[in-house]
């Protein structure tokens, strides 16, 4: 209660998970590989493009180290065919497909689940046809740190911006589907949605509860209705 | 959290909330169903008894402890009487809950614990959905709390409010966040 912050995380957190991403870089300078608590970095040879953590990129890039390679799905023309799927479908577009792999440059032992920001879905090699879970933070990140690797970094703005709006969209008309008792399928929504919808939709969810509580006891047989109070 | 609950009514539920002890403290119409000597005076009548069958309006609080001790009936408050609810089934958007009661989900959430009205649920469940996508639209249209919008939020009670700060913060986060990136 005396918290200032509300429940989840604040924007700033999430670009800070965000900055764990992997993406692809184009080194300039050579670099020894370099021992970091999250596992080794994979040495820096100037022709050949290497996968970092997108923080590791950004100081890179910042210091004129090395080139940032968008991600295929960061390119125009995919963010276009995204955007028309988008407005046509009544549902999220469809997140990537996380069957990946783990690279084998950073992991040397048997092949585990993984998810973000462990999947490599924002490098060189990630499909262009879906947006990962970081879409919206990473191409901000990406679009005023290393705009002058993008062919077309104004397009490639507008379309994010036009995505977001769409999506948003969504976020808000998702009310109607709520239900007090009821989970809502979101696949497919990023790390920046969930942190703007939240507390909106939270809020509505917690208000239906209000209301629905005495046909939640009724449900529950009246007596046993505090055990699920309790869960709260 | 904890919850005590008596006698199937969920009554601290939230101790140091201000909205739960303004939504107690709004008024409910109620029928004194045995005469009181001497509390004439809640009625303006100092020193007379308060006779059988007077309605007075009473603090939800004060009304529902009566009640569950079977002193006095509470009567369905103004604020969801069937002309109010067949109002928000046919529109819930231009109904200015606010004119009706400051927290009306809140004094509707009582009432259903008092009594069952398995209609009110509904009606007061879809009219929160329904109202609630047109706050997250004026939320995030920056236009709309001074545009045409304005009649609409003047009529929102707390629960909306809330809401609507929850909607537009969250946006105004990710706005902030994005401008602060273009600094850097």
């Amino acid at each position: 209660m005396a918290l200032p912050l509300p429940p989840g995380l604040t924007p700033p957190e999430i670009a800070f998970l965000c900055e764990m991403e992997l993406v692809t870089i184009i080194p300039r300078q050579r670099l020894e590989g370099l021992k970091l608590l999250g596992g080794p970095t994979p040495p820096l040879t100037p022709p050949h493009r290497t996968n970092l953590p997108l923080w590791l990129a950004l100081l890179l890039k910042r210091q004129k180290r090395a080139n940032i390679a968008p991600p295929p799905w960061l390119s125009p023309s995919s963010l276009g065919e995204i955007l028309d799927l988008e407005t046509g479908l009544s549902t999220f577009s469809p997140p990537p497909n996380l069957s990946f792999k783990p690279l084998s440059s950073t992991s040397t032992s048997t092949p585990t689940p993984i998810s973000p920001p462990f999947t490599p879905s924002s490098t060189a090699s990630a499909p262009s046809d879906a947006l990962p879970y970081h879409w919206l933070e990473l191409g901000e990140i990406l679009l005023e740190a290393a705009a002058d690797d993008f062919d077309d970094p104004d397009a490639v703005r507008r379309l994010l911006r036009d995505l977001r709006d769409a999506r948003m969209a969504k976020v808000r008309a998702m009310v109607e589907k709520l239900e007090a008792g009821g989970g809502v399928r979101i696949a497919g929504v990023g790390g920046m949605e969930v942190a703007e919808g939240r507390a909106f939709l939270g809020g509505v969810v917690d208000g239906l509860r209000k209301i629905e509580a005495r046909r939640e006891k009724e449900e529950d047989g009246g007596g046993s209705g505090d055990d699920d109070m309790d869960d709260l | 959290m904890g919850e005590v609950q008596f006698e199937g009514l969920v009554a601290m539920s939230s101790y140091y909330d201000i909205d739960s002890i303004l939504t107690d403290a709004q008024k409910v119409p109620c029928t004194f169903e045995l005469t009181v000597p001497g509390l004439g005076y809640i009625d303006g009548n100092l020193g007379q008894d308060m006779k059988q069958g007077t309605k007075v309006e009473l603090p939800l609080w004060l009304g529902e402890m009566l009640a569950v001790s079977n002193n006095i009936t509470l009567d369905n408050p103004s604020c969801l009487s069937p002309r109010v609810l067949n109002a928000l089934k046919a529109d819930p958007k231009t109904v200015d809950l606010r004119a009706l009661a400051p927290h009306f989900y809140g004094l509707g959430a009582r009432m259903l614990e008092l009594y069952p009205y398995p209609d009110l649920i509904d009606t007061l469940s879809d009219t929160l959905k329904t109202r609630a996508a047109v706050i997250a639209d004026q939320a995030h249209n920056p236009r709309g709390a001074i545009g045409e919008g304005a009649d609409f939020l003047r009529g929102l009670d707390e629960t909306e409010r809330q809401l609507f700060r929850a909607a537009h913060d969250s946006a105004k986060g990710v706005r902030m966040w994005i401008a602060v990136q273009k600094k850097k």
